[in-house]
């Protein structure tokens, strides 16, 4: 079985890397943070590295609905029901992983749910890959794709820390609390870093 | 040891399954041990090895019970195919199945290639297995460039990852891919069983890449498995060549089931997954009762015993999937700048592999040169996975830090 120590699978840099790049990576290091959790000790380790696997979670899941599935809505006919596809994948991801967050790492039936929830974000990812980035990388220029970089930069900077279903489409963003406020944060400065590049 | 030819297996009217049946669970990818993918991917290259043998035997033969017979065989062949090569999950993706195939390609001919007894054939295995383990440095360095992953994810830190026989030199002359039979009535039946199995699954990974590789949109993925390809189908030539052509088909039938036989009993005794081990114990039944049923086309029609062929001892020891990193060092040490001159090896480069150097590459770098400079460009270095130390061939080490190392 894989055994990474970290999920350290580094960022790519330079003036080619692109918004897809970027998401590629996270993928893998979800990937590998999924592994670093079924592996941890119970207590405190297993507690630290489930809270790590949160954040990529959010960040990633944010950057995407704010960039990647408003973009590709637009791409292809029968784009949108492509794209429901996806946001209901998240939709559903979210839901286990906030019943995870509210229960706790010492629940009974983490392990098992954890399970569940790594085969939906996992199978989600490959989909996303195969049907959505390959037709980003086709048809948008690739400089836009490359601008788009930039956004998913700031979002890493600006995590939210837990999830919150129900908030995968921009429009459905009615439920605001306390937590919901770094979300909306990560949001903001993804979309001024969309109105102002550089 | 078990003899396959004492045994009855599963009766052939059982062996038809149904959708339930067929339908069966993938292997989880992110928890699976990294030699039951490659067993999975072994019995996958026996299967269809199988089934387009059996086709090809049904073109070359007139007896009308006979084809029939084998039509039915096929058929259960094609349903064991359809279920083993189905235990691969969705969610992986051609490149991560493709580091699967080099991962066996790698350790199934090391291991071949550490028990075969005749020096000529070892001396085949020895030469083969170099080249696909620069293959697996190639793609583990596309996987990361395209995929943004590292190669270790897959083969899991028992197979090394790092330069082989330079790809760039593995394409040789047509004649010189030829080699010379093995006499079927004098050879030990082991080389039989391991000539059939490792170009069973060379040809499997030629059919998967000339299929698979233009379903990548990245201009380097498309031309690495172009190249790639076509060095696999080198070594479909290069080994199908050990296997005499004087067989006949019905003692080429028994061998091939009994090399199932010997590859499934093999894999029952190590798999880890309790799962998978009961697919190849079941398909370890089926095979026997298509053995017998060989055997007996075999005495009907040649008037020979199937002990003239796979001998009467039963089978060899039991192919086993386990690292062979020191094996491999070593040959990398001695044999890395081998090339082919008709039926045997030499060490210089010799016209006719000039003159192949000269139509192919024409002055220009292959795609496998170039995935690795796009990577050096891109990451600032190479990937590798070298968990003994540095490369034992010193202009094959890496240029740059030890990010990797």
């Amino acid at each position: 079985m894989p055994d990474p120590r970290t999920a350290d699978t580094p960022f790519p840099t330079g003036s080619d890397v692109d918004v897809v790049d970027l998401l590629l990576t996270q993928h893998a290091r979800i990937e590998e943070q999924f592994l670093l959790v079924a592996g941890a000790p119970a207590g405190e380790a297993k507690r630290d590295a489930f809270d790590d696997l949160v954040r990529l979670l959010s960040v990633h899941e944010t950057a995407e609905e704010e960039l990647i599935h408003p973009l590709s809505r637009g791409l292809v006919p029968g784009g949108d029901p492509l794209v429901d596809d996806r946001l209901a994948e998240e939709r559903q991801a979210n839901e286990i992983l906030a019943r995870l967050v509210t229960d706790g790492v010492d629940a009974e039936g983490f392990d098992a749910a954890l399970v569940l929830l790594r085969e939906a974000v996992l199978a989600h990812a490959r989909h996303e890959e195969r049907y959505e980035f390959t037709q980003l990388r086709a048809k948008v220029p690739a400089s836009q794709l490359r601008a788009l970089a930039v956004a998913v930069r700031a979002a890493e900077a600006l995590a939210p820390t837990r999830p919150h279903p129900g908030t995968e489409s921009a429009t459905a963003n009615l439920l605001v609390g306390p937590v919901l406020a770094v979300a909306d944060r990560a949001r903001d400065m993804i979309r001024e870093a969309v109105r102002n590049p550089g | 040891m078990f003899n396959p030819l004492d045994h009855k297996g599963l009766p052939l009217d059982q062996q038809i399954r149904n959708w339930r049946e067929l339908d069966v669970e993938p292997i989880d990818p992110e928890a699976v041990d990294p030699y039951t993918r490659c067993r999975i991917i072994t019995m996958n290259g026996i299967e269809v090895e199988a089934i387009l043998f059996q086709h090809q035997f049904a073109r070359n033969c007139s007896d009308s019970d006979v084809r029939r017979q084998l039509a039915y065989t096929r058929y259960v062949e094609n349903q064991q195919q359809r279920v083993v090569n189905w235990l691969l999950p969705g969610v992986a993706s051609v490149l991560e199945t493709t580091l699967g195939y080099e991962q066996v390609a790698v350790d199934l001919t090391a291991w071949v290639a550490r028990h075969e007894p005749d020096p000529y054939l070892k001396q085949a295995y020895e030469f083969g297995v170099l080249e696909d383990f620069d293959h697996l440095y190639r793609y583990a360095n596309l996987y990361e460039m395209v995929e943004r992953r590292k190669a270790e994810k897959i083969v899991g830190g028992v197979t090394e990852v790092m330069p082989g026989r330079p790809t760039v030199a593995e394409h040789r002359h047509p004649f010189d891919n030829v080699r010379d039979p093995y006499a079927k009535d004098a050879v030990d039946p082991r080389s039989k069983l391991h000539a059939l199995t490792i170009l069973s699954a060379e040809q499997q990974v030629a059919i998967f890449y000339m299929n698979v590789g233009p379903q990548y949109m990245e201009p380097i993925a498309r031309q690495l498995y172009q190249e790639i390809s076509l060095i696999e189908q080198e070594h479909v030539t290069h080994y199908e060549s050990l296997v005499d052509p004087g067989e006949t088909w019905w003692e080429r039938l028994v061998t091939h089931e009994y090399n199932e036989c010997w590859l499934y009993y093999s894999f029952l005794q190590q798999e880890s997954d309790p799962r998978i081990k009961a697919v190849w114990e079941l398909h370890l039944q089926m095979e026997l009762a298509h053995l017998q049923q060989a055997c007996d086309l075999l005495r009907r029609h040649d008037g020979r015993e199937p002990e003239q062929v796979v001998g009467d001892t039963g089978l060899p020891e039991p192919l086993t999937f386990e690292p062979n990193k020191e094996y491999l060092r070593h040959l990398l040490a001695t044999q890395v700048d081998l090339t082919t001159l008709g039926a045997g090896y030499v060490r210089e480069a010799h016209e006719r592999f000039e003159w192949m150097q000269q139509q192919l590459h024409d002055g220009q770098k292959p795609p496998s040169e170039e995935v690795i400079d796009l990577h050096r460009a891109q990451y600032g270095d190479e990937y590798r996975l070298e968990t003994e130390g540095a490369h034992p061939v010193e202009s094959l080490r890496a240029q740059e830090g030890a990010r990797r190392a």
